[in-house]
């Protein structure tokens, strides 16, 4: 029955809880006060992904302590989105407390969260060496001729392609090197009409291979103000749009609508070649029974004057709060993702994770030959397309003029005119900046 | 009459069960993933596979699930019983003491329903800000901060409001001739009356609570206090999932609810309130 | 009252006032929590709502904001597709909701448990596992698709994600499917405080079940289909997971809606807080249009 007696027992059982939670609670306080925002030797991260990022903290926590004995990195996991949720709602809102010492940000966010909380990184310049890094990561990381971030994964883009495809449709890995990417459509073409195996697959809202041939013809979707939305005048990305739909409309494009989709493809071998960032490398190595049957090549360019096959995709970098502590967390990222060539071989044995670190590049790591991949020395040749990539000012609109674009690909796709969409984009990016 | 009769039976249950196998198929995948390796379940595959004990050892081993569990289970339990008891008294009292200004009160309480949780986030989390300051077990990064906001919400004050309608009000009057005070009418007749009620807010309350996202994401920092949404996040944020696992983490943190909706569910038998008349 | 002897009347008004005190103080503590809580924070947000800029750099602009609303592409489809998910999905979910609810509330019913338990599942299996799955139903080659063709209904497959209707179809397929066995825990609750002597009685005077359905069942929870047509409101027009984790708002901006682009405002793009409460308070204004007629619709019935 469900009575008085019911009721009391209720009310009791809240009050229980109530009190019960606020002793656990006193408890974790007392542990997280010697923790995270008190003790001088720990430092606490932010940051996503626990095969990549996580790990690449983990193996630093392990050299710093050579060194730094005492020292305790707290690394607290979110995904990327929940990351971002959680330093805006912070920093907007003025309240320190909690406040992690290190985030990480993606590259092409970096110049957003800079300038919306001026005054709540901090510089890093002293801390190590800007010039051993490619240009276009500490670029990335550069807000009023002050550098924020300590760069980490290089983002740089291949084109991974399936040989025994290749071969089979009468083509080597030579034919598909240094290409164009009106070449690469044709050989595409060839190869989908004799193998009956897709090209390659893409999402039509993911402009990700758009943002691809523009760097590596060193533009962006903004001006070099990083403000002026720069679409209509802007030739590789017209370029980019007219690629994109060739691909499409002559069939060698698969389309996903998803992450995992997207995956799926090159795993159940639904297509030959997958241009895109080299964090993919452990995703394609999955997929054991097509071992020896990958390779990679670089990344085709654009027909146009200055285009390099040489790109970045994704990639993100590593920042200090203005917040206690700011010096330790300057001197940890400078000792170890800043200069540390022994750490970065460790990355790359273990994630396969290749820095922009220029010195890295000649560790022993960087020598191994891949059996996945025909015994190619995958990390060296990243390593070596990473200096090649162009810089772009990257502004802090590229996910808000893309989502304007992913609208123009869908109308262009659907037959209406380039100079259109484009023009009504620009117009659209205009009036909401 | 009979055959009528028994085709009529058939029919019900033909309809019932097709239906139920359609809500059902999405949680069967579920079911079946956690046996999966995770290219086979991005493959969609729909047969039993042989990865659990490797799902099982990666969900503990990169994952602290069963503290997270401990830290939602408190949560949600908390929550429930002191969100329905103090939401029920102002769906109560609007409802069987109506006046004027009461109900002006009431209007602006449902429209704090209408504006989305996002908007008020960064308001809230200075608030909590400020509360850390003086209340530190209330404040940021604690449990009790994640539970606060819900324990009185426009949403269970309407649905108990809307329920008391329901509520026959001679059994008020009856209650006041035995002599009883208006906590005890509250308590000892009301509250029995809509024990159906009370399950159906209990059950979705605890629900809101355990998978409850935006907020407890915002407000706690360290990993020892997260609940299982936000460790389930963690475990799909890398660019290689481990679906297998994932699946895994999921289903063991779907089965409270599903048990405490299977338990409660038991209230909503057909003429309950003749018994206690 | 009035019958009560003379003698009585002093105490009576002792006794009512009482009462009076006592019907606030039940009210009190959780109107505390809601302003507390909730006013504080929406006033603060109203107040943003009139500054414009990039994070902490806001500067007061007065209505502007709201100004903007007006000329904004992507506000203006994100209203246009959210009210779309609105005028569809709402009364089918609560039609099937309350047939459901009065099919499992049979006395007879075996098994009632299992098969309440099964249609409300779906509303707590994770996004993660659910959005996963039905990408997967509804691919180009998936098996929605195949059954369709088997069956004739279609000769090419279906688009659903890749076509900027059936993605809209696809979203209210799924919203569906979510919702419709939590709001069914609303309705099998309320059932139980129906008299069955009611249906009895009209099972004697020779009434279908059909017709005790519209005649009987739906007149008598008119107030729980009140709050769950309102509660379903504002969820709908707070639409966010689904389109985020089935479409990502696409093809193009087909699915996008005003709490996507709410999201957006504040987290995805550099953020405009201000904005973004604007376009919060443009929610609250439909829901306010919204909740009105539906209250008005439940009342007149009656």
């Amino acid at each position: 029955m469900f009575n008085k007696k019911t009721a009391l027992t209720l009310g009791a059982s809240a009050l229980l809880v109530l009190t019960a939670c606020g002793n656990g609670d006193s408890a974790n306080e007392g542990e997280e006060s010697e923790g995270a925002s008190g003790e001088p030797n720990e430092l606490t991260v932010w940051t996503w992904d626990p095969n990549f990022n996580v790990r690449a903290l983990e193996i630093a926590e392990e050299h710093y302590k050579q060194d730094n004995p005492d020292f305790e990195l707290e690394i607290v996991e979110n995904s990327q989105d929940d990351v971002i949720q959680k330093l805006n709602t912070s920093l907007s809102s003025g309240v320190e407390t909690g406040l992690p010492n290190i985030v990480f940000i993606e590259d092409y966010r970096a110049q957003s969260f800079l300038s919306s909380y001026p005054g709540s990184f901090v510089p890093l310049e002293e801390y190590y060496n800007t010039d051993d890094f490619a240009d276009y990561k500490i670029k990335a990381g550069t807000y009023e001729d002050e550098v924020f971030n300590v760069p980490f994964d290089s983002g740089v883009t291949g084109l991974y392609v399936r040989t025994d495809l290749l071969e089979e449709a009468g083509y080597t890995l030579e034919d598909v090197t240094d290409i164009t990417w009106d070449e690469y459509v044709e050989i595409g073409k060839d190869v989908t009409e004799k193998t009956g195996v897709k090209w390659m697959t893409n999402d039509h809202n993911d402009l990700g291979i758009i943002r691809v041939m523009m760097q590596s013809s060193g533009v962006w979707l903004t001006e070099e103000d990083g403000e002026t939305p720069y679409i209509t005048d802007n030739e590789s990305l017209k370029l980019g749009f007219e690629t994109y739909k060739e691909l499409f409309e002559s069939g060698v494009m698969n389309v996903h609508n998803d992450w995992d989709q997207f995956l799926q493809a090159f795993n159940n071998g639904e297509v030959a070649t997958v241009p895109t960032g080299n964090w993919i490398t452990p995703s394609i190595t999955a997929e054991d029974s097509q071992s020896g049957d990958w390779a990679i090549a670089p990344i085709p360019r654009q027909t146009i004057e200055g285009s390099v096959n040489a790109s970045n995709l994704g990639g993100s970098s590593i920042y200090v709060l203005n917040i206690d502590n700011n010096e330790l967390a300057g001197e940890f990222l400078g000792a170890t993702f800043g200069s540390d060539v022994d750490f970065y071989q460790d990355l790359a044995t273990e994630i396969n994770a290749i820095g922009a670190y220029e010195p890295a590049a000649e560790g022993e790591a960087y020598q191994v030959e891949s059996e996945f991949f025909g015994g190619q020395m995958v990390n060296k040749n990243f390593a070596e397309w990473t200096q090649e990539i162009p810089e772009v000012e990257f502004g802090g609109s590229t996910y808000e003029i893309e989502d304007i674009l992913a609208v123009s690909l869908q109308d262009y796709l659907n037959g209406a005119d380039l100079d259109e969409v484009l023009e009504k984009a620009q117009q659209q990016a205009e009036s909401g900046m | 009459m009979k055959n009528k009769l028994l085709m009529k039976k058939i029919l019900m249950y033909a309809f019932i069960i097709v239906t139920c196998a359609m809500f059902f198929f999405p949680f069967y995948f579920l079911i079946v993933s956690v046996t999966n390796a995770s290219i086979d379940v991005t493959r969609g595959q729909l047969l039993p596979g042989k990865q659990f004990f490797e799902n099982l050892k990666t969900v503990f081993d990169t994952t602290d699930i069963v503290n997270a569990i401990g830290n939602s289970s408190i949560v949600a339990i908390g929550q429930t019983f002191i969100a329905i008891f103090i939401s029920s008294l102002a769906g109560y009292g609007f409802e069987v003491h109506p006046t004027k200004g009461k109900e002006i009160v009431y209007t602006l309480i449902l429209g704090s329903m209408m504006i989305p949780f996002a908007a008020l986030m960064v308001p809230l989390f200075r608030l909590f800000g400020v509360i850390s300051g003086f209340a530190p077990g209330f404040g940021i990064d604690t449990l009790l901060g994640v539970m606060l906001p819900y324990f009185s919400t426009a949403f269970l004050i309407f649905f108990f409001r809307q329920n008391a309608k329901m509520f026959p009000k001679e059994l008020l009057e009856a209650g006041r001739i035995d002599g009883l005070s208006e906590i005890g009418l509250f308590t000892r007749v009301f509250m029995p009356t809509m024990k159906t009620t009370y399950a159906a807010a209990g059950i979705v309350t605890f629900m809101n609570s355990w998978n409850n996202y935006l907020w407890p994401l915002v407000i706690l920092q360290n990993p020892k206090n997260y609940t299982v949404p936000l460790v389930i996040s963690a475990l799909g944020s890398s660019y290689t999932p481990d679906y297998g696992a994932i699946m895994l983490a999921i289903l063991i943190t779907t089965i409270p609810t599903a048990l405490i909706f299977f338990l409660l569910q038991k209230y909503f038998v057909a003429g309950m309130i003749g018994s206690i008349k | 009252m009035t019958e009560q002897p003379t003698v009585k009347k002093k105490k009576a008004g002792k006794l009512e006032r009482k009462r009076k005190v006592m019907s606030w103080a039940f009210v009190i503590i959780p109107t505390f929590f809601i302003v507390v809580f909730y006013f504080y924070p929406m006033i603060q947000s109203l107040w943003l709502s009139l500054h414009s800029g990039a994070g902490i750099g806001l500067e007061f602009v007065g209505i502007d904001n709201y100004k903007r609303l007006f000329n904004d592409q992507a506000f203006i489809t994100a209203v246009k597709n959210t009210f779309i998910f609105f005028i569809f999905q709402i009364p089918i979910m609560i039609f099937l909701a309350l047939v459901f609810s009065v099919v499992l509330n049979n006395k007879s019913l075996k098994f009632k448990g299992l098969f309440r338990t099964l249609v409300f599942l779906p509303s707590i299996t994770s996004l993660v596992a659910y959005s996963l799955i039905f990408k997967y139903l509804f691919a180009n080659g998936g098996i929605v698709n195949q059954v369709l063709m088997f069956l004739n209904v279609i000769n090419d497959p279906i688009l659903w994600l890749g076509d900027p209707f059936w993605a809209k179809v696809l979203i209210v397929i799924a919203i569906t499917w979510r919702w419709t066995g939590y709001n069914m825990i609303f309705y099998l609750s309320a059932l139980q405080n129906v008299d069955p002597s009611i249906y009895e009685a009209s099972t004697i005077d020779g009434a279908s079940v059909i017709q005790q359905f519209f005649k009987i069942t739906i007149p008598m929870l008119r107030p729980v289909i009140l709050f769950t047509s309102i509660t379903s409101t504002i969820g709908t027009l707070q639409l966010f997971d689904e389109p985020m984790n089935l479409t990502s708002g696409g093809p193009g901006n087909a699915t996008t809606t005003i709490s996507q682009y709410i999201y957006n405002l504040s987290f995805e793009y550099t953020p405009n807080f201000g904005y973004a409460a604007a376009v919060s308070y443009s929610i609250v204004f439909f829901v306010i249009i919204l909740t009105v007629i539906q209250f008005r619709l439940g009342r007149e019935k009656k």
